[in-house]
Formats: structure tokens, sequence, C-alpha cells
């Protein structure tokens, strides 16, 4: 007994109140904490989820209208969720497109009739991005900032080997307007024949101009430095033609002329090619 | 004095290095998707069929007269139905010395670019 009581541990100190407290504020903090840093995070975590998925999602619908135009396949039906913000269709004729792209001659006469090519456009809401597959391209634009990026490419091309240059134009129709939230499907088809013109052959020394406008309003939907970026990519091939920009810059609302001249022996072939492809539903 | 007993401990060290591999696990799944995805897309992409088609209407082929007119078709055509820049040259036959025919191909179709040197059986 004598033993006990000397190993005994002295605890006058301990009180349940101090203890209580202790425990309890520990769990307050830990309750605070997770609110208010915890909790913005996850929500974030889950904007950004919902973005990379929506960039996967409209990479996978350019996929059905490259099936459409390129492969010749009449219809295409797609599901997907759209998550934080909605995917809204904007036809080829609507008042105010996001780009008019004309091609033109040396003499400046068109080729073609200014060209809207329409869109599919993902507006977030909450990660304040938009996502718009136009033209063929995926591109990307933050509502903040002036830049845009292009996610995906359209299949606009120059052959060295035949001197020839291709622009795939995808025009983008629907009967209705049309805008989803949530799940959804995507059905869309190939109207007609894709229209086909062979432009008279371009000499050496002359030239296409490619006209890109923005928007007129200059406002969020201007994709300018995504299709500046790719246009230079695609077309300045220095030995065979030399290119030179005039207008812009892009970013800033104003047109951009991309002058395409041909440096190579023999004549350069332009193609031009029109796909319709009609949204049917959302 | 009675103490606790911990040989158990390393149950729960166990549970935490399982975890812990599940961690990596979800990340190197997570890569893995972007991987597969792209994979797919290129072979998919590759326009094996319609090189395919071209090569055997211009071998099959190349004993037509006229091969101006045969070879300005199939280039149309390969522009308007398959999207996709089209050049080819044919060599005849040169009998006594020489009995097979040669045609270097080229495609293009803004994605794929192919060369093909064919010669006859």
């Amino acid at each position: 007994m004598a033993a006990l009581v000397t190993m005994r541990i002295n605890d006058k100190g301990v009180s349940e109140a101090i203890g209580f407290m202790l425990i309890f504020g520990m769990v307050i903090v830990g309750i605070g904490l997770v609110t208010l840093y915890g909790y913005p995070l996850l929500l974030q975590q889950q904007v950004s989820a919902d973005e990379k998925i929506m960039e996967k999602n409209m990479i996978v619908l350019q996929n059905d209208i490259k099936s459409l135009a390129y492969k010749a396949v009449p219809f295409k039906e797609t599901s997907l969720k759209i998550g934080g913000g909605s995917l809204t269709v904007y036809d080829s004729s609507y008042s105010t497109p996001s780009s008019t792209i004309e091609i033109n001659d040396n003499g400046n006469n068109p080729y073609i009739p200014p060209f809207t090519p329409g869109e599919l456009r993902y507006e977030s809401m909450s990660a304040q991005t938009d996502i718009a597959l136009q033209n063929g391209a995926v591109v990307l634009r933050r509502h903040v900032e002036p830049g845009s990026v292009m996610l995906a490419e359209p299949r606009w091309f120059f052959d060295s080997a035949t001197n020839t240059v291709v622009f795939n134009l995808i025009k983008i129709t629907s009967d209705t307007i049309m805008s989803k939230e949530g799940i959804g499907t995507v059905q869309m088809r190939l109207v007609g024949e894709p229209s086909y013109s062979a432009a008279p052959p371009i000499p050496n020394g002359q030239a296409i101009k490619l006209v890109y406008t923005p928007t007129p309003s200059g406002g969020r939907q201007d994709y300018s430095v995504a299709w500046d970026n790719y246009i230079i990519k695609t077309f300045d091939n220095p030995p065979y033609i030399s290119m030179t920009k005039s207008g812009g810059p892009p970013g800033s609302g104003t047109p951009v002329t991309y002058t395409l001249t041909n440096n190579g022996s023999s004549d350069m072939t332009l193609v031009i090619k029109i796909f319709e492809v009609n949204i049917k539903s959302l | 004095m009675a103490r606790l007993n911990d040989d158990a401990q390393w149950i729960i060290l166990m549970g935490f290095l399982i975890s812990f591999s599940f961690f990596f696990l979800a990340l190197i799944i997570n890569q893995s998707t972007v991987v597969g995805q792209t994979t797919a897309e290129s072979v998919i992409e590759f326009p094996k069929n319609d090189i395919r088609d071209l090569v055997g209407v211009i071998t099959t082929n190349t004993s037509r007269s006229n091969t101006t007119v045969v070879n300005s078709d199939i280039t149309v055509i390969s522009l308007h139905r398959k999207n996709a820049v089209v050049r080819y040259s044919l060599i005849q036959p040169n009998p006594p010395v020489d009995l097979h025919s040669y045609a270097s191909i080229h495609y293009n179709n803004g994605v794929t670019t192919y060369y093909e040197n064919w010669t006859s059986l």
C-alpha cells in the first residue's frame, strides 16, 4: 500500500474545466481553419476540375466535328457533363461574331464572302473563363486578360511539296438558340456537301491576304492572340512563303492582315473548303 | 505497474504506408488518362485507309493512257473527298530493259505527311 502511494503522480494541478477548454479550443480552431482556408481551397479545386473536364469535353466535341468534316461521318452524338457554367451554341449568323475571316487575293478581291464561323462556347461563371469551339479549333480565354490560348488546332496547312495552302473553314449553325447546363447530349450533323473552291494558281511574287477581324465589341470574345500564334506557326514557312503582318496588334480588337507571298519556284495553289456543321440539340 | 501493450502499433504504421501508396497510385492513374487519350488519338488520326486507297488507285492505274488526266483527277478527288493534298509521278515500264513501273507518292492531310516509293512486281 505504501509503495503505491509513493508511485502516484502529483495531480493537484489537474483541472477538468481547463482540460475541457483546451480540447474544445483545439476543436474550434480546427473547424475554423478548415472553414476559412480548407473549404475555399476545395471549392477552387472543384472549379478548376470543372474547367479541366470542359477542356477535355471540348476536345471530344472537336473530334466529333473532325469526324463529320474529314471522315464523311453523317451524324455524331456525345453525352457530357457541363459543370460550373453553361454550354451555348452561337449560330454562324449571330450578330456579334467572335471573328470574321476574309481571304483575299493580291488586289484585295475576296475569294469567299466574309466568313463567320459561329461557335460552341462554354462560359464558366465560377472560373471566369470561356472555352470556345470555333472554326475547328478549341480556344480558351480568361475574362480578365486580353490574351487567349489555343488548346486544339484546326486543320489549316501548307504543303511545301506541292506548294499548296489549304484552309478548312468550319461553320457551326443551329436552328434555335440553345444552351445547356448539367448533363447533356450534343448532337451534330454535316449539312450538305462541303463547299470547295480552288482559286486560280498564284504565281511567284503574288500573295494571299488573310484578314482576321475579332469581335467588334472588343470584349471578352476576342480570341485573336490564339489565332495569331496559330496562323504564324502554320503559314510562316520562310523558303516557300514570306509572311508579313499588318494591323493589330492581336488582342486589341482591331483587324489583323496576314499577307502570304509565294516565294516558291512554282505556282501556289489555294484551296478553301467550307464545312457546315449543324447542332441538332444540346 | 501495468503498461500499455503496444505490440500492435505496426498495424497503424502499415495503415499509413498503404494510404500513402494509394495517394501515389492516384497520381499515376491521373497521368495515365492523359497519356492514353493522346496515344489513342494519334492512332485514330493516322489516315491508314486513305493512304491504302490512294496507293491502290495509283498502282492499278499504271497502264492507263492519258496519265495527266488521271493524275489530275486523282489529285482533285483526294482533295475533295479525303481532304488531302496528293501528288504522284509514274514511270512506265520500259520492256526490254526494265519490266517494272515505279511511282513516287506524296500525301499530306495537314496532320500526316507521307511519302512512298512504289515498285511493281
